[in-house]
């Protein structure tokens, strides 16, 4: 049936699913009917599913597992996960299937899992390495099989140094930090915008990914390793979201096993919603108003190949100065240069390769390593043989387009290149000998310098007399001199170029601002907080919004970060007045949706964090992200998700039930269930659903609302007739069906809640489950009309009750799986998997 | 601009419930709650029961005055001398309500709902929640339709937490809402 490419029959969610993947922007125009459902393809696809393991979601990993599905895990898959949800996991690489948890459930509880966003946080800013290789060097790569060049051999390893990393803070004293990790990136990584298409991309390390991507063609990998886009971040968590939910197959089983392990859920975070976190921190853009993008470090590579290594690198070097690779002039840039020797250990005499790297060192100084690598590629049969690790802080649009990439490859490999176990070890060395011996102590002793130089002077009574002359001095200097750039201090006028909207590097304001950048990624919250806190009020004076928005943003999440122990007044006034301000000025006068989203996410995480009253807070940011519409509809439900994991937090007074919010919790989960099934999303309701459950019936008795309880067992039987995942669904089925529904739209639209017994279409649906795969006749076509009508009236019917709401763009438009029609659309998506030979045509 | 009233029993079951309308300013004192408002709005006085519970012991009032809100929906509580709680649940454009829906929209542009109501909104009682003018008339109401269940659960058949079956209790609280709400 699936052969026809106007079936009516085609889930409109599946197929919409498959063309956001295919090309985000233009899914509207496409006919949803248009391209056949892809899951059984997908589903076959062992590359797509390591990399679904890879890079996030214990669930879709566990359910891979149980429903027999065989792709091979990649040996990194668990790794990461550990890592994200466990900090103190180890990364090296082996444990691969013994690590494997048995639930989709954090493995540390819920505190633990709390513990794991603050953690996530403070490394989502990481100082940021830029690479620059030379060509030769590149090459030497690709004979390895790497086509991202040195930039995609080293992401992976900086994003946790090996071993402990030792700080020393502003006051002196030294703390070690176990995960601590640095992120490789681009030249100029971060500059473009994700979504601009017609900017060529200037990153000429990793230009060779998009020859693969026909069908890519606007995604250049400099922008595309550009985060800070909110809708791509919805379409990689949808991605994840619907492959997980594909992947729980019609196994009974399986849903027996979650059933067991659900109570232990109760509490802990969605691995979706640590997906959504990461994917929204990682990839900062690189702009004027912060600096943690800018590079604190530049690695500059040339390989043993070179003829004329000494020349190439002071060529690279002065490229970074002043030629292609010189960044914007708002970004500082005296950072560090560290050379690096790649040399061919297969082809290469190490002896010449010793006499040149001497060379190096009496010409650059300390900053340079000997980085010895084999340039055979290497295959999975190979001796110490291991995968590229994935990297964790992928920005959204790159791992979107990866999907994309394997879901429409034909092959099935995971194309993730190996690499040889020596290089994995001489890379993790170069990248703690440089985080530990150059890049901290380098960033150490700047930001002590302008501690010294410019923060302390603003610092006490003299500090803000001078901040108040300089204001008061603004009016009586010239006019005009408001754009000129004034490099000293207190000298009248501001340093704000109002004109283009930045700082010159040099000037009091951005150093201060690099200060407390650095302070932040060297984990000093206290100078962090001080300095962010100085920034305010100067930014304010200049009207430079962005800036001060930014600097309040920091301002909050570092007073959030300083103190452990902060006094309910004082954070009632100070972080929310930050919180408040950030936003505001986030949302009216720059208008910066992505940058507002992110202040409340950091906000409202780390008050979660402090637990007791923050909790409230934390629950009332939330709720005004979903007023606002912040998010787009999977950062809805999933905030959803989030306020109701603050409330059943609370936790009563004295033992009392006064103060607990579990009624709230239990609403709030609710609604996500049913939001989830809206979006087709049986799994994840279904879980929302229990808790919900869970929380109402927790006191003395059943809810005792009698609209309540019967919306819970609506949603309940909702849950229950999808929870088979994909179904077969025979046609003579759905043509006797049709009749019930048809009768059933009207009632079900007008009395949602009062549905009772369910539907004959649910039994029905119960049924099809053990119903052979169809073969469908060739008359149906003469009834397309007629199946037309329920599966295309019912979505309309619904989304009219919901005042016309149309979906942004790239955004998969739920299936109005909404218990209020359940029985309706519900059956549609599963006509889509019937039939194992169609797929590959709907595919083409 | 919708109500509605319910009367929660000390074990948060259900003792009354009715819906209505505005009668003020021309309106036709019917409430226009969307279909799926029949159990949204009991889930929401529900779980607004956790707030109650929260602020009954920081006033000394019967009246709690608004407690809670949840979108443009927003709950005013009156707490009886038997822990038996009014709740009353203002909604000034129900249409606007999108529940746990996601409605697309971007912070830059304001909700359509503000533009939509901005007419008449500062007529309206549930438009402005906690204006002294809504929390003097709901006060009003609350005080009415407790002289009239105070007069209903005299009777002695009644017993606690029973549901409240009274057509005269009904149409005493329906003749408080058209003059006070």
């Amino acid at each position: 049936m699936t052969t026809k490419p106007d079936d009516p029959l085609q889930s409109p969610q599946e197929s919409d699913a498959e063309s956001v993947v295919a090309n985000p922007r233009r899914r509207p125009k496409r006919s949803p009917l248009s391209s056949v459902s892809t899951l059984p393809y997908r589903r076959s696809n062992a590359s797509l599913s390591s990399i679904f393991a890879s890079t996030t979601s214990l669930s879709a990993q566990q359910n891979a597992a149980s429903s027999g599905e065989s792709g091979p895990a990649t040996p990194t898959a668990t790794v990461v996960d550990g890592s994200v949800f466990s900090p103190g996991a180890s990364t090296v690489a082996g444990n691969a299937g013994g690590g494997r948890p048995p639930s989709p459930v954090i493995p540390t509880g819920h505190a633990g899992a709390d513990l794991g966003i603050r953690d996530l946080i403070l490394r989502a800013f990481a100082p940021h390495v830029s690479v620059l290789a030379s060509q030769d060097t590149d090459e030497l790569l690709r004979h390895k099989g790497i086509h991202g060049g040195l930039l995609e051999l080293l992401r992976p390893f900086g994003e946790r140094s090996q071993g402990k990393v030792t700080i020393r803070d502003s006051s002196g004293v030294s703390r070690s930090w176990d995960d601590y990790g640095i992120r490789f990136t681009g030249v100029k990584d971060g500059l473009e915008s994700p979504r601009l298409v017609d900017r060529r991309s200037t990153d000429s390390t990793a230009s060779q990914r998009n020859g693969k991507i026909a069908s890519l063609l606007e995604y250049k990998p400099a922008r595309l390793r550009t985060g800070g886009d909110v809708p791509q971040v919805e379409d990689v968590v949808e991605r994840h979201l619907t492959f997980a939910e594909e992947q729980s197959g019609p196994v009974e089983a399986d849903y027996i096993s979650h059933k067991d392990v659900q109570p232990s859920s109760a509490d802990s975070t969605s691995p979706f919603y640590h997906l959504y976190l990461r994917r929204l921190l990682s990839g900062l853009p690189l702009v004027p108003s912060e600096t943690f993008s800018h590079p604190v470090a530049s690695v500059i590579a040339i390989s043993s190949r070179s003829p004329n290594p000494i020349e190439e690198l002071r060529n690279l070097f002065a490229a970074s100065n002043q030629g292609e690779h010189r960044l914007p002039q708002w970004v500082h840039n005296e950072f560090l240069r560290y050379y690096v020797l790649v040399h061919d250990e297969d082809y290469d005499d190490i002896t010449k390769s010793m006499q040149l790297f001497d060379q190096m060192k009496r010409h650059f100084g300390l900053h340079c390593h000997l980085l010895r690598l084999r340039s055979t590629q290497c295959v999975p049969s190979d001796d110490g043989a291991t995968r590229l690790p994935h990297p964790e802080w992928l920005a959204a649009g790159e791992e979107l387009s990866e999907i994309v990439r394997r879901e429409s490859s034909e092959d099935d490999e995971d194309p993730t290149p190996y690499i040889f176990t020596s290089d994995a070890d001489a890379i993790k060395a170069f990248v703690r000998e440089m985080v530990t011996q150059s890049i901290i102590p380098s960033m150490e002793r700047a930001s002590a310098t302008w501690n010294d130089q410019v923060a302390s002077r603003r610092r006490g009574l003299s500090g803000r007399f001078m901040s108040l002359s300089k204001r008061f001095t603004t009016f009586g200097s010239i006019g005009g001199n408001r754009n000129s750039s004034m490099p000293s201090m207190g000298s009248g006028g501001s340093n704000y170029d109002s004109l283009q909207g930045f700082y010159r590097p040099d000037a009091p304001e951005a150093i201060m601002r690099k200060l407390a950048d650095y302070s932040m990624m060297l984990r000093d919250f206290k100078l962090a907080q001080s300095t962010y806190e100085i920034l305010c009020g100067d930014f304010k004076a200049d009207k430079a919004w962005r800036h001060y928005a930014a600097a309040n943003e920091m301002a909050a999440v570092s007073t959030l970060l300083a103190t452990s122990g902060l006094s309910t007044k004082v954070r009632v006034e100070a972080v929310d007045q930050y919180l408040e301000t950030a936003y505001y000025s986030y949302v009216t006068r720059v208008g910066a949706p992505y940058n507002a989203l992110r202040t409340l996410v950091l906000g409202i995480e780390l008050l979660k964090v402090r637990g007791g009253s923050a909790l409230d807070d934390a629950a009332r940011w939330l709720i005004k992200a979903l007023d606002d519409r912040v998010v787009g509809p999977v950062g809805h439900v999933l905030m959803m998700e989030r306020i109701a994991a603050c409330f059943s937090e609370r936790k009563g007074v004295a033992g009392l039930s006064s103060g607990e919010r579990r009624r709230k919790a239990g609403f709030w989960d609710m609604s996500a269930a049913d939001a989830w099934l809206m979006m087709d999303k049986t799994l994840q309701a279904e879980k929302c659903l229990a808790e919900a459950t869970r929380l109402y019936q927790r006191g003395d008795a059943d809810v005792r609302f009698e609209g309540m309880s019967g919306f819970l067992n609506t949603l309940q039987e909702a849950v229950k007739s999808n929870r088979h995942g994909l179904q077969h669904l025979d046609g003579d089925d759905l043509l006797d069906q049709e009749d019930d529904e048809r009768t059933l739209v009207e009632p079900l639209q007008s009395e949602p809640d009062r549905l009772g017994p369910r539907s004959p279409g649910l039994g029905h649906r119960k049924s099809l489950s053990t119903a052979a795969p169809p073969s469908l006749q060739t008359g149906l076509a003469g009834q397309t009309t007629a199946f037309d009508d329920p599966l295309g009236a019912v979505p309309s019917a619904y989304q009219g009750e919901v005042a016309g709401s149309t979906y942004p763009e790239g955004t998969v438009p739920s299936t109005p799986l909404s218990p209020h029609g359940v029985d309706v659309p519900g059956s549609t998506p599963r006509v889509s998997t019937s039939g194992g030979s169609k797929r590959d045509d709907g595919f083409e | 601009m919708s109500y509605h009233f319910a009367i929660v029993g000390t074990r948060d079951n259900p003792l009354f419930d009715l819906d209505f309308g505005t009668s003020k300013l021309g309106g036709d004192g019917l409430s226009h709650f969307k279909p799926e408002a029949a159990h949204m709005n009991q889930f929401i006085l529900h779980a607004s029961l956790d707030m109650v519970e929260e602020v009954q012991w920081a006033n000394k009032d019967l009246y709690l005055k608004k407690i809670d809100s949840y979108q443009n929906n927003s709950i005013h509580c009156f707490l009886t001398a038997t822990n038996v709680k009014f709740l009353l649940l203002m909604n000034p454009d129900p249409s606007a309500t999108p529940y746990s829906q996601h409605t697309p929209g971007t912070t830059t542009s304001p909700p359509p709902r503000a533009a939509a109501n901005a007419k008449h909104s500062a007529t309206l009682l549930a438009a402005n929640p906690s204006s002294p003018q809504t929390e003097e008339a709901v006060r009003v109401f609350m005080g009415e339709v407790y002289e009239s269940y105070v007069k209903c659960t005299l009777n002695p058949f009644y017993r606690a937490n029973q549901i409240i079956t009274s057509p005269i209790f009904r149409s005493r609280v329906q003749a408080a809402a058209k003059k006070y709400l």
